[in-house]
Formats: structure tokens, sequence, C-alpha cells
């Protein structure tokens, strides 16, 4: 968004992806180089991540936040913390899983958001696997529902695997938190 | 701050109608992302203290609050043994009136069950759950629980528990106030007895002994319905073939079941 035809100081390439949404819009007025290209692509890589990661966290949070007690005994029955605390997370969570997911979906605060969601995700991950090691027969609630299942239902290494992926995700904007069609772009946020 | 679209020198005059165009569709970031992250940290702090007193103010109860007649303490389940020999095992029987699972096994073994308490050879106490609620998405656990609560004043507990559970209701489609009052003069409450049933059901006498007894069923670890215990500890009914296993688990003392 170098309007005027001043280019700013930047770091080198892809430090500055602040005008990855208008790539036209180059400053130096050249056709984009190999590298200039590449980050294009890498940055946009970022727009799929995001989606996924904020898609997946909204989700869950609008499935669980109309049901208080569901989402308390979901929390509850990892058996992690104490009986009131869990219940405390359990009403807690859908809402802060929305709150992260809304602006990641709309490409605002990019990475403290991707952060937080990745380290909400490795926390699931934990539990999930936590609750296995101590052979609990849970479903992980992720989605509402959760509690104790029968042994034959359960789906932790699908349910880990599932949630290393959106971690990914987080990790990924984390890196490279100029994403296309951002709000950060639009912004100048950083 | 490298994409101040406003920097010194830049005169609209100087602009082609393009850039213009980019320069009005972005907004000052000086001004707007102050704006927005306070804007989110309020939301997200106003979402989470909401969420949780509306939580929390779900599950509370009145620790005062009545329990019906056969109760073992203020949010304690229903005791139907009144014969009980000497020695005899404690049997907790956790249900929720919708569960599918607690209708197969009252088919199973209901009538042993049955037949143990009235011969005084197991201490029978039923703890109704009624967290299928939440899952769900209506309250026929709770008022189904509230009737039996009633039921249990009239000294009917066990048989309005065994209309319920008889009349196999299919998961999700609840009970309706007028079948909860079949299932109550099923169970043989009637005349003026039925009367008080009446008053005591429509004024949600026991909601907060219900609400209690999930509550505690819930912290003392019982996350699934049904949930049978032989003197407090987890009965294995993968162990269990029959009802004369069943018995036979019960009268060892839970001994058949392992302690984890």
């Amino acid at each position: 968004m170098q309007v005027d035809g001043r280019p700013p100081a930047r770091s080198g390439p892809g430090e500055d992806g602040s005008d990855a949404a208008l790539p036209t819009a180059d400053p130096s007025g050249r056709p984009e180089g190999r590298s200039a290209r590449r980050t294009r692509i890498l940055d946009g890589l970022g727009l799929p991540a995001r989606l996924v990661l904020g898609g997946v966290l909204i989700v869950a949070g609008a499935l669980k936040v109309g049901r208080p007690l569901v989402s308390a005994r979901a929390v509850q029955a990892y058996q992690i913390f104490p009986f009131d605390v869990a219940a405390v997370i359990g009403y807690a969570l859908p809402v802060v899983e929305i709150v992260v997911g809304a602006p990641l979906v709309v490409g605002l605060f990019t990475r403290v958001s991707a952060v937080v969601g990745g380290l909400l995700m490795l926390a699931f991950v934990v539990g999930i696997a936590s609750a296995w090691a101590r052979g609990l027969s849970i479903d992980c609630g992720c989605f509402g529902g959760g509690g104790e299942i029968g042994a034959a239902q359960t789906a932790y290494p699908a349910e880990i695997a599932r949630d290393l992926g959106f971690a990914l995700c987080g990790a990924w904007l984390a890196l490279r938190p100029r994403t296309p069609f951002s709000l950060d772009a639009r912004l100048g946020a950083r | 701050m490298s994409s101040t679209p406003q920097g010194p020198g830049s005169r609209p005059g100087d602009r082609s109608a393009r850039q213009a165009k980019i320069d009005a569709a972005a907004p000052k970031p000086s001004k707007a992302k102050p704006i927005l992250i306070a804007l989110v940290s309020i939301v997200a702090v106003l979402g989470v203290v909401a969420a949780v007193w509306f939580g929390t103010r779900g599950s509370q109860t009145d620790p005062a609050a009545a329990a019906p007649k056969g109760a073992t303490g203020a949010t304690g389940g229903i005791a139907v043994t009144t014969n009980a020999k000497a020695g005899a095992p404690t049997l907790d029987v956790y249900e929720d009136f919708q569960c599918p699972a607690c209708m197969q096994a009252e088919a199973a073994v209901g009538p042993t069950i049955r037949k143990m308490a009235a011969d005084g050879e197991a201490k029978v106490v039923y703890h109704m759950k009624s967290f299928l609620d939440a899952n769900l998405g209506n309250d026929s656990s709770t008022r189904a629980a509230l009737a039996a609560s009633c039921s249990a004043d009239a000294g009917r507990f066990q048989q309005f528990h065994d209309a319920v559970f008889a009349a196999n209701t299919p998961e999700g489609q609840g009970y309706t106030d007028a079948q909860l009052e079949t299932f109550a003069t099923q169970s043989g409450v009637t005349g003026d007895a039925l009367n008080t049933w009446k008053s005591c059901y429509s004024t949600k006498k026991y909601a907060d002994y219900v609400k209690g007894v999930e509550e505690t069923t819930a912290k003392a670890g019982v996350t699934g319905t049904p949930t049978f215990r032989v003197n407090g500890k987890d009965m294995d009914l993968s162990k269990v073939n029959d009802a004369a296993g069943f018995r036979a688990a019960v009268l060892a003392g839970g001994a058949a079941s392992p302690t984890s």
C-alpha cells in the first residue's frame, strides 16, 4: 500500500507483507521477482490456514456455547482439573474459542490470534493424550457431546491428529501472519 | 508502520485514480487498530464472564432444599430397601429416565434388582441423573425425576420408576406432563395422594433436589448412565452375563468387579 511511490524501509524480502493483498502495488514498479512471488505464495497459504483454524474454532465454540452443562461435563470427564474448576473451564471455553476464531477468519490480529488458537489446540492434544494414557473412555467433547463412551467408540488417535493439524495452522500463521484478504493488511496492523 | 497511506508530500493531485481508491479503502491504522483491540478484548471478557455466570447459576442449588421421602440425604438417592439383611451390600443405581441404555439395563436386570431390594439382599439406592436434558435439548429427564420424587413422597418411587422404563420411550421423544401423570397413576398414586402428587409436580417442589443429585453424582465420578456401584465400587457390567450373574456380583460386594 505504498501509494506515494516511496518504498518504506524494509529489512528484507518477505518481512513486509502488508501489501500482500495488493501485489501489483509493488513500490519498485518492476515486475515482481522470484523471491517476491515466493513470498506472495507462502503468504497466500496463510489464508486457508486462517480459515481452517478460525473456522473450526468458531464451529466448535458455537456448538457448545448454548449448552454450558454439556461443556462443563465434557471437561469434567477428563478428570484433569478439580470438579468445580473444570466446570468453569467448560463454561468459558466455547466463548474463548469463538473470540479467538472470529478474528482469525477475518484476519485480525492474525499472529496473536493464531498463537492463542494454536496453543488451545495443543492443550486439547495434551488433554486427549492424557485421557488416553490414563485409560479413560471418553469422547473429546470437542464439538459438543463428550463424557464417557464405550471403550470401542473412543477415537483418540484421530482426535489428536486432527487437533495437531489445527495447531500446525496456528504455527504457520505465527511465523507468517501476513495473509491475503486480511483486516490486518487493510489496517496496516502488525 | 510502513504502509501509512497518508505519507508526507502525498497530495491528492499526485495520485492516479486507482491509487486514490486504494487509499480510500484503507482506514488509518493509528486509529482503527487500538479501537479494535479494545473491542475484541471487551467482547472476550464480557463473553467469558457472562458464560461462567450463566453456567454457574444453572447448576447452583439451595443446599437447604427439601428432599423427597426415602432420600439418603439432601442430594442423595432414593433408598427403596426397607428390610435389609445384616451385611447386605449397598447397590447404587445411577440412571437417567431418558437413557436408552438404562432402559435396556432395566429390562435385563431390573426385576433382579427389585427382588433383591424386596428380599433385603441389597440396599438399593436409585440416583436420578438428568444430564441427558442438556444433550438432547429438552427437559424430560428433569421432569421425570421431579415426578418420580413426588411419587417417592407417596411411597411409590419404585413403581413409578418401573413404569417409566417399561414404557420404553425412544430417546429424544421425551415425556409429556400427561404421560408422567399416567405413570404416577399406574404406579398406584390415586385419590388424595394424586392431588398431592399433582401439586408437588406442578410446583416443581424437588427442582433443587433433582439438580443437586445430578451435580453430586457427577462430582462422585458418575459420568455415564447406567452406572451400578456396589459398596461404592463401579460394577464391570462387561463381566456380567445375565441377571443371575448380576445378583452374584452384587452379593459378592462388588468383588467381581475390578477396583481400578
